[in-house]
């Protein structure tokens, strides 16, 4: 961790929302203060006592209605970092499979003394929902195909770990994979569009449905704040010169749903292996959100090369979570009454 | 609303030199000390200090920074101040007696959160503690070991320092707070 | 306006209201008149004129036939706890309405006589003077393999035949059923709706979908099944020229399209548009709460919500779940436009009320459906304040419009649905008061219906219904009525 100047002139941005459900409502100074309240949570993991007393006393709750270890322990140990205490409820042992309503759950937990709910549910929008009717806040972990805030901050962060002079400005990154039900897909939208990246989408025409006619409502630059990005399914294209590549994970599902031949066919046009990525610059990087299905969007060999940074997405999935549970449990106490966005 | 001064540029140099010769008096010499200044302002008063220290015996003591933003008890300035400034400790706390340096002395309570922090970095033998300004209403049993000036003050009122480094002149103001404001806001220390 | 007396379900002795706007959509004529009402009959039609007529605008107090739903689910028998007979009744009556058809998916479904009897005896216990008719189920237990008791269904008086909630399940059944219920006298209504292509579908597949990562509606999934529904009706006209088809809320441009030209080309098929789908685009999804026509450029094009900034309301709300879903803004003016050229020939407000378990749940889980008759002549209304639709028009929507599309109705209960929506001296007093100049709040409380899971909570609409009167007797009288 590089010595930190005292940084004079620091614009004084403030941190004003109560839940982070999705990206689509953080503006750009929030996300550059996001990335340096992160750069300090990553000095702290490299302390010996990697932990501070910040949300010393507060409750953080996990509620997870998919399952998923490595998130769920991620947001868990970010929490206990910072003093948190740490409850979590993963809907397989807990009485939401007796058909306890996501209001009611959510309630129960709030009774309970839950402060800061971490999410994570199949249906998309669910945790507008909770935000309605808990009095804490809601961070999102996943909600179906829509967003994962978390995710899109992190891959954010690792990408200007990784670029020079952390700008992503006119970079090339290419994400391929199931963008249609991607969350991750979605939320990296946001953020990247946001940071003037040159955003390709990749993936055979079944799994993009849609997105054109998103890319074509953004083309011109119709959304304050965000650039146009590019879909194709051709991923000569969408690699040819790219920074960064990024592959999604295929489901078994989609197969069976009639929107893919079969897995080997989907390897075989789009998986991300070393003549691929050799379209790609010669320092590029490469991300996944994880877990891989190494052998289908990703070669194996690929996935452990020195181009890629899966690994550090990991670790600064922890330091980005302890930004953002930092700073929601700060959030003014006059956002307490703003619409659940 | 006006800004009464009460110490110059000139007064601050001099509280600095003779805090810097209090603190090797304290330690009958150089040796083991490192000064570590509080996020912001105390930082460059610890560079000063060291400077002087250098001129009068001819000793460089290593100068670290600490940022408390994570050992506050209080999260509700987060909003409007999430900005968080750096903590930089190069040399091994082990063994080391820290003077910690800040511009003003209040409650204590910033104080308080710097032991923490420093202790989760190491094990000082001793931690001292350097101010510029003492200005009372203590709310924790803690004493500054070298005080620039004591000021004795209202909690109506704010105690403005400013540093060349920051804020193009040196000079120490004392302010009537606006009854608008919070009172446990920026002033609380 | 003196004071009226009667409790809900009197007969109203004397009734008096002097110097307001009167709609009569069956002379066509429009303006300035008062009305008497005498022991139930509309005893006085005066239209004032010169010095009378003075000060007498369409923007203030209006006298209009009592309104015709043709598309409602009052949820009795078998989920009470949304909605009953009574408490739709009164909805209704508050929504300006005398007359409302009753879709047949309750539990069990009404593919008997028994259950159209239940329904009757609900009606006349509730104490309301709605008049409550009912369509009977094309498929036994609506599920869609075999006709179910049609010949004593239409005995016991439906005025046509639905599995709404569902589309007649397969093209050889609508066949089936568009021959026999011909021969009856009675249309078929069809939800049109192409199950396999909306399997899983939780939002309009558009823009605001792709977006917000919520399951596509293909336009398909109602086009694929207009389409069907034409050609078997074309089809069966050669066995059965009385056969007739009814197409309930179409809601894309792509499918009133083929509307119109079936019609054109002489087709017996009908459409109504809901009025939902006049006013809301899947962008209330995203939490814009623009009417749709504030939500189109000039050149037909929708605005974008992220691009305008009017994301104002909480995403994701589950009182917008509703099937057909909200279409684009586009949809939404070719809805209206069909409304216009006479295309869609009445506005129904498919009033598909739910409880809070079934409502306040995530968004892809929750019932889809909408309480709206209560707000639709507001909405309508909106559209007129917004001169997109002349009011004479809008009341024709929901009276002589309706009464058009039950008009080929033969049966006892046809013809009753069928009657005259005008406002004619000597007959029993079926009619409407509102108030163009006054506005209320659409709340929980306010919402006569068990179901609350309306959009329009919280905001204001136009026209205030004062006094709903139906064949004779108070259906509806505002507590806070005042003297003009």
């Amino acid at each position: 961790m590089t010595a930190v100047a005292p940084a004079a002139h620091a614009p004084a941005v403030g941190w004003h929302h109560r839940h982070l459900i999705d990206v689509d409502v953080v503006t750009w100074p929030e996300i550059e203060l996001i990335m340096r309240t992160t750069d300090e949570m990553k000095g702290i993991l490299a302390r010996p006592i990697r932990k501070v007393p910040a949300l010393n006393g507060r409750r953080v709750t996990t509620l997870f209605y998919e399952a998923s270890t490595r998130t769920r322990v991620s947001f868990e140990t970010a929490a206990r970092n910072l003093s948190a205490d740490v409850v979590s409820i993963s809907t397989a042992t807990s009485s939401v499979t007796k058909g306890e309503s996501l209001v009611d759950t959510v309630r129960t937990l709030e009774a309970l003394g839950a402060e800061i709910l971490v999410m994570r549910h199949a249906v998309s929008g669910a945790p507008y929902l909770a935000a309605e009717v808990f009095g804490g806040h809601v961070l999102n972990g996943g909600d179906g195909w829509h967003a994962h805030p978390t995710q899109a901050l992190l891959d954010l962060y690792t990408m200007r770990e990784n670029l020079p002079g952390g700008d992503l400005r006119g970079r090339k990154v290419a994400i391929v994979g199931d963008i249609l039900h991607s969350r991750v897909a979605r939320s990296n939208i946001w953020t990247l569009t946001a940071a003037g990246a040159d955003l390709w989408l990749c993936g055979p025409a079944t799994l993009l449905r849609g997105m054109d006619r998103w890319a074509a409502a953004w083309s011109g630059g119709a959304i304050p704040g965000h650039g146009r990005f590019n879909v194709t399914s051709d991923i000569d294209a969408a690699l040819r010169d790219a920074d960064v590549v990024m592959g999604l994970r295929i489901q078994r599902e989609r197969m069976q749903g009639g929107l893919l031949p079969s897995l080997r066919e989907y390897a075989a046009r789009f998986q991300l292996n070393a003549e691929r990525v050799s379209l790609a610059k010669p320092d590029a990087i490469v991300m996944h959100p994880g877990p891989m299905n190494e052998g289908v969007e990703i070669a194996p060999d690929v996935a452990i090369s020195g181009r890629s940074v899966i690994t550090d997405q990991v670790a600064n999935g922890v330091a980005v979570r302890m930004a953002l549970l930092y700073l929601l449990a700060g959030a003014h106490e006059a956002a307490r009454g703003e619409a659940a966005r | 609303m006006t800004d009464r001064q009460i110490m110059t540029g000139d007064e601050i140099r001099r509280a600095i030199v003779r805090i810097s010769h209090e603190i090797v008096e304290k330690q009958a010499g150089t040796k083991g000390l490192a000064l570590v200044g509080i996020q912001r302002r105390g930082v460059p008063l610890a560079r000063r200090i060291a400077d002087a220290i250098e001129e009068h015996e001819g000793m460089r003591l290593p100068v670290g920074a600490l940022d408390i933003t994570f050992y506050r008890d209080d999260l509700s300035l987060v909003a409007e101040q999430p900005m968080v400034k750096g903590t930089d400790l190069p040399f091994d706390l082990n063994g080391a007696t820290v003077v910690l340096v800040d511009d003003v002395l209040y409650t204590g309570r910033t104080i308080r959160c710097a032991m923490d922090a420093l202790i989760d970095f190491g094990r000082p033998r001793a931690i001292r503690l350097a101010v510029l300004i003492d200005r009372g209403h203590r709310e924790l049993p803690i004493r500054a070991d070298h005080v620039g000036k004591n000021v004795p003050t209202s909690r109506e009122e704010i105690v403005h320092v400013h540093v060349a480094e920051f804020d193009e002149v040196d000079e120490v103001s004392i302010a009537r707070q606006l009854p608008a404001s919070d009172a446990s806001g920026a002033g609380d220390r | 306006m003196t004071a009226t007396g009667p409790m809900i379900g009197e007969t109203v002795e004397r009734f008096e209201l002097e110097k307001a706007w009167l709609v009569d959509p069956v002379s066509g004529r429009e303006g300035p008149g008062e009305i008497v009402v005498t022991d139930g009959i509309l005893e006085s039609v005066v239209w004032l004129e010169g010095e009378e007529a003075a000060g007498v605008t369409d923007k203030g107090v209006v006298v209009a036939p009592g309104l015709f739903d043709l598309h409602a689910h009052f949820r009795e028998p078998g989920f009470e706890d949304a909605e009953t007979v009574a408490t739709g009744s009164a909805a209704a009556a508050h929504g300006g309405f005398t007359t409302v058809a009753l879709m047949p998916n309750t539990s069990p479904a009404v593919d008997d006589p028994g259950v159209v009897e239940r329904i009757r005896s609900a009606a006349r216990a509730s104490g309301s003077p709605i008049e409550v008719l009912a369509y009977g189920a094309v498929s036994a237990g609506r599920a869609g393999e075999q006709l179910s008791a049609m010949g004593e269904l239409a005995d016991a008086g439906v005025v046509g035949y639905s599995d709404d909630g569902a589309p007649v399940k397969t093209p050889k059944l609508l066949r089936s059923a568009l021959l026999y219920a011909g021969m009856l006298g009675l249309p078929i209504v069809d939800h049109a709706e192409d199950a396999e292509l909306t399997a899983g579908a939780e939002a309009h597949e558009g823009y605001v979908a792709s977006v917000m990562g919520l399951a596509g509606w293909p336009t398909a999934g109602e086009v694929n099944a207009v389409a069907r529904d034409l050609a078997v009706l074309a089809d069966a006209l050669g066995d059965q020229p009385a056969a007739r088809l009814h197409l309930t809320h179409v809601s894309t441009a792509a499918a009133l399209d083929l509307v119109r030209r079936a019609r054109a080309a002489g087709l017996p098929v009908t459409c109504d548009v809901t009025p939902h789908h006049l006013a809301f685009t899947d962008e209330w999804i995203a939490g814009a709460r623009r009417w749709a026509w504030d939500a189109i450029d000039a050149d037909g094009t929708p605005r974008d919500p992220w691009a305008d900034g009017v994301l104002k309301a909480g995403p994701y709300n589950t009182s917008l779940r509703v099937n057909p879903p909200l279409r684009t803004a586009a949809d939404a003016a070719a809805c209206l436009a069909a409304l216009l050229d006479g295309t869609a020939d009445a506005v129904a407000t498919d009033h598909a009320p739910h409880t809070v378990v079934d409502k306040e749940v995530e968004f892809g889980r929750a019932a889809n459906g909408i309480s709206g008759i209560e707000t639709a002549l507001g909405i309508l209304l909106s559209l007129v304040d917004a001169g997109r639709l002349p009011l004479a028009r809008a009341v024709a929507a929901l009276t002589t419009g309706p009464a058009a599309v039950a008009a080929a109705s033969t049966g006892t209960a046809g013809t009753s649905a069928a009657r005259p929506r005008g406002l004619t001296e000597g007959a029993p007093a079926d009619l409407v008061v509102f108030d163009r100049a006054d506005r209320w709040r659409v709340t929980p409380e306010a919402l006569l219906s068990r179901g609350k899971n309306s959009p329009l909570i919280g905001r204001e609409v136009p026209g205030r219904v004062l006094l709903t009167i139906a064949g004779g007797r108070l259906a509806y009288e505002d507590p806070e009525a005042g003297s003009d």
